[in-house]
């Protein structure tokens, strides 16, 4: 869709880039001991060696196992155009047993134009699902199973982990499963007779180092210039990014003295910020679309000041947000329950509280003091922000004044809160001082 | 390989001509002249030719310009992708109305689907499902969604598959489409809005749905979806033992007490004579609830009120009348404020109670003829609750000293006693009453009813006697059934709860949840002198006279040996 502005057109294009995680990992997957070489290495000799394969892929979250592992299967499907069929799996949505085999055999039946029946029963989709694999070894047709969220297949009783990788134990059959999960020990639950036929392979992700991120960096924000984009407002863009040798050296000058924003130390700084709190790429992605959508679209520039308020629009504080919502009636029954729990009452509930909010009302003479129906609602308010909580879940049929509760947030937070409160009264932080 | 082919139906043709034929006829119901397949334009909101402009947005909603504006730089330009957004903050800061406004604006389609109303998987699926297909329940489809789907594996499947029509369709239809229409596509992008999100947690205690619906952008891998979530608990509160990659975090923070004044101002008649209300009421009620809903509700009674010296609405006030009406108004702020929250919630019975008796409160302003207020419940009722609630505050122990006219004076010297000098006992006592109310076995509380009700006989009329059916000289027989019908209804009304059976005895315990305010009121509308009898209300106790009950009780119906009662 032609559009006639350029900037708009930039911030789809960059956008797109961050969406895509395939795009990201792209950039990253060229070495030659990167885990996606690995992969496509293991994954392409056992076709064309004709032989079963089993491969686990772990790492955190976000650290981009599938999108390594969709860009080999897309390299893999152009390479041996009719010889792979993939079929893939999430624990999220397959774990048990019954609903996997039947996923199995939908999308055998779709890759291979079978006609699937919804009424076909757990142990015809199973023997199915052994034929076609038996079937496609004849034909030396290789059918790779994804199995996301390797860990959730294996709560139950392992019995799709074990048909499949006792199905793979034939010389006939020709198949690759590669398991994916974020949780380092997924091997260490499964069940002996499956772990027993499991090849032990496990490629580990780790969160990429600096220089990797540096190149992310530039492979995500730099706009290509061989693009319909207009030549000069690509180079306006790439080099307030970054010195670029084949850009203008006229409009070099002029951001000379502005500096570029990838080499700025303050960048640097804010980069490694967030790094320190979220390493994965995923993260990283997350938190440049955050920058990007605040680009400028007047003057169509990515400024270090997107970066900034991304960086604090992201790393937020709920807690003390949801103290700074609260009305001066609430905080005085937090800081109630507060000094309750100073008192080493293990246990107390609404009357309690109550009966505090009396005593500090009767030993300092405050404007706050409300009928009890209001402080019942104002107890109900913080129930609702969650600030407080029911101690414990059973006694939820009896009425609110009478179950036991307790603060969900540590005093520390709620001075903090307190700290940060635009008018807080002053009473209160004495009141809270006091007790300690 | 051909045995499998045999019993299977063709699956896909069902499905195509399934999605085709409802999706068509529910557009020849509704508009009866075009008959094209789903498209996105078909989930936009808001009329054609409708336009609301970007500063009519921002003009509506005071306050929220920050906010707004964030969402619109996430939600992007046209046909861009975005990562899935979480909007967040207290109830009533405007998190649905904000992002539906915001697509009203932007004229994308959008899928919005509430938790609350969707209230289990199978319900919130369908309805994302049907939406999707623009499948309308009615009568000719026998109220059925487009596709029955429970499972989660299901979901993702029929979502991919309707996604990938919508988009195919309208890829195909844009020329076309945009041409008959105003003018201006909706772009290729399709908005998932799942509002209450919190509710979520409760189902299967989360531990399916809350995964799937954060991890869906990565399920689907479709660039197409912009998923948004909409929840008033933080994204701090959603545990999952398995992770995601979080949403992106908006954050919409309750209403300042200036952003209040600029909410409280919009849409009055007469914005002079309000601003001068709003400055005498906003502060302190602000130091209660900064909630909007709240303080509107407050407000609007206090506002006639305020307005009561007044003849003439439309007047301008100057600083002399306003000085006048804040001298007439000041001596009801604080009642008011005490008075704030009359509106019930759902989540305890008592307080609809309580509801009712504020509104009997209001409408006799304040002159305290208390046999005004009815609680509409027979007068055996009203003692087998007052009875419930002394056998809920007094542990049973007590029971003799209670009742017992020679107990009752030991009592009394012991209260002396703990008042002066054993503190510590009477708070780990009290503490002891704060804690739960106790619970009781039903031959406690009858024995209780049965006393309190023969002390109660003495100023009991004579067409008390009748209706109630409580008279103790009736035939004993119907006494107790009536008595045991009034307990049920009790217990369903949830102003008594059954607690767990004790073990030792099996039988099943009963708890009083009423109030002491409520308990003292319906003390009251019967005459009956409530305060001699519970000693957590300090009140001084009473002379004694005793009675006996059990004249003419069959002894099995009292279990105790016979209870000698105070008047």
């Amino acid at each position: 869709m032609a559009r006639e502005n350029p900037t708009e057109n930039a911030l789809c294009l960059l956008r797109t880039r961050l969406c895509d995680p395939n795009f990201a990992f792209k950039a990253l997957s060229h070495s030659d001991d990167s885990n996606y070489s690995k992969l496509k290495f293991l994954v392409s000799s056992s076709i064309t060696e004709a032989c079963n394969n089993s491969i686990l892929l772990l790492g955190p979250r976000g650290s981009g196992k599938i999108a390594v592992l969709e860009l080999v299967l897309s390299d893999l499907l152009q390479e041996f155009p009719d010889m792979i069929s993939v079929i893939r799996l999430s624990g999220l949505l397959h774990s048990s047993d019954n609903c996997a085999f039947k996923e199995i055999a939908r999308q055998l039946c779709v890759e291979h134009q079978l006609v699937f029946s919804r009424m076909a029963s757990f142990d015809d989709n199973s023997q199915f699902m052994i034929a076609m694999l038996r079937e496609c070894g004849l034909a030396h047709k290789t059918i790779i199973f994804v199995l996301d969220e390797f860990d959730l297949f294996a709560l139950g009783k392992q019995r799709l982990l074990y048909s499949l990788l006792d199905a793979m134990q034939s010389v006939t059959s020709q198949a690759v499963v590669i398991g994916v999960s974020s949780r380092l020990d997924a091997d260490m639950l499964l069940d002996k007779r499956v772990r027993s036929r499991f090849s032990h392979r496990k490629l580990l992700f780790l969160p990429p180092a600096y220089e990797d991120v540096q190149r992310l960096l530039e492979h995500i924000l730099l706009l290509p210039t061989d693009s319909s984009f207009p030549p000069d407002y690509v180079i306006a863009f790439n080099a307030k990014l970054q010195y670029s040798s084949r850009s203008d050296p006229s409009a070099c000058k002029v951001l000379d003295i502005l500096q570029t924003i990838l080499a700025d130390e303050r960048f640097k700084e804010i980069i490694n910020t967030y790094l320190n709190l979220d390493s994965t790429v995923k993260h990283l992605l997350r938190y440049l679309f955050r920058a990007v959508s605040d680009m400028d679209l007047e003057s169509g520039m990515l400024s270090l000041e997107n970066f900034k308020t991304a960086l604090s629009n992201i790393q937020r504080h709920p807690k003390l947000e949801c103290i700074k919502d609260c009305s001066v009636l609430e905080l005085y029954i937090l800081v109630c329950m507060k000094r309750l729990e100073v008192k080493e009452q293990n246990s107390y509930n609404f009357n309690a509280v109550m009966k505090e909010y009396k005593s500090i009302h009767d030993s300092v003479k405050t404007a706050d003091y409300f009928a009890r129906n209001v402080c019942l609602r104002a107890f109900e308010h913080l129930l609702q922000r969650e600030l407080i909580g029911f101690a414990d879940n059973r006694g939820q049929n009896q009425s609110i004044e009478f179950s036991p509760v307790k603060l969900l947030i540590s005093s520390h937070e709620l001075h903090q809160g307190m700290k940060s409160y635009g008018s807080c009264p002053a009473i209160l932080q004495q009141l809270m001082d006091r007790q300690k | 390989m051909g045995k499998e082919e045999s019993p299977k139906t063709t699956r896909r043709t069902t499905r195509s001509s399934a999605l085709a034929t409802p999706s068509k006829n529910v557009v020849e119901e509704t508009k009866a002249s075009s008959s094209h397949p789903p498209t996105l334009s078909d989930l936009v909101l808001g009329e054609k030719g409708e336009s609301f402009s970007a500063d009519d947005l921002l003009s509506s909603f005071p306050g929220r310009r920050n906010q707004i504006l964030e969402l619109l730089r996430l939600l992007g330009p046209q046909n861009s992708p975005m990562f899935p957004v979480f909007v967040y903050g207290g109830t009533s800061t405007g998190k649905t109305s904000i992002v539906v406004e915001t697509f009203r604006h932007l004229k994308r389609p959008l899928v919005y689907s509430s938790c609350l109303t969707c209230y289990n998987p199978r319900i919130l699926f369908e309805s994302v499902l049907n939406q999707l297909f623009l499948h309308r329940k009615n009568a000719a489809n026998g109220y059925s969604s487009a596709k029955r789907c429970e499972s989660p594996s299901d979901f993702v499947n029929f979502l991919r598959d309707a996604l990938v029509s919508i988009l195919v369709n309208t890829k195909g239809n844009s020329g076309k489409v945009t041409s008959k229409r105003s003018g201006k596509s909706n772009g290729n992008m399709i908005y998932l809005v799942f509002d209450n999100l919190e509710r979520l947690r409760g189902w299967d205690k989360g531990s399916t749905i809350l995964p799937l619906l954060f991890n869906l952008y990565d399920i689907l891998k479709m660039p197409e979806v912009g998923l948004i979530f909409i929840s008033s608990a933080s994204p701090d509160t959603y545990y999952s033992n398995m992770g995601y990659v979080e949403p992106i975090p908006l954050y919409l923070p309750d209403y300042t007490q200036d952003d209040l004044q600029k909410i409280f101002m919009r849409n009055q008649a007469n914005k002079k004579l309000y601003s001068s209300f709003l400055s005498v009421v906003l502060r302190p009620f602000c130091r209660i609830t900064r909630r909007v809903d709240e303080l509107s509700s407050a407000f609007s009674p206090l506002f006639t009120k305020y307005c009561e010296p007044i003849t003439d609405l439309n007047v301008v006030p100057n600083k002399e009348t306003n000085q006048r009406l804040y001298n007439f108004f000041r001596p009801h702020i604080a009642p008011a404020l005490n008075e704030t929250f009359k509106v019930s919630s759902q989540q305890s019975p008592e307080v609809e109670v309580k509801e009712r008796k504020g509104k009997g409160g209001t409408k006799k302003s304040r002159d305290f003829e208390v046999e005004e207020l009815d609680f509409h419940m027979p007068t055996s009722a009203k003692y087998l609750l007052i009875a419930a609630f002394l056998a809920s505050r007094n542990p049973a122990t007590l029971d003799s000293s209670l009742f017992d006219s020679t107990g009752g004076s030991n009592n009394r010297k012991r209260k002396r006693k703990l008042s002066d000098k054993s503190m510590e006992q009477k708070e780990t006592a009290e503490q002891e009453l704060l804690l739960n109310p106790g619970s009781f076995p039903m031959e406690r509380l009858l024995a209780i009813f049965q006393c309190i009700t023969s002390v109660g006989e003495g100023p009991l009329d004579e067409e008390e006697q009748e209706d109630g059916g409580l008279g103790i000289q009736d035939v004993n027989g119907g006494l107790m059934s009536d008595v045991l019908l009034q307990l049920s209804s009790l217990c369903s009304a949830n102003f008594i709860v059954t607690g767990g059976s004790c073990p030792l005895e099996g039988s099943t315990r009963y708890r009083s949840t009423v109030s002491e305010d409520m308990a003292l009121k319906v003390a009251r509308s019967i005459k009956f002198p409530l305060s001699n009898w519970d000693n957590t209300i300090e009140h001084k106790f009473q002379t004694v006279s005793w009675c006996q009950v059990s004249a003419g009780l069959p002894s099995n119906n009292c279990s105790k040996p016979p209870i000698r009662v105070t008047s």
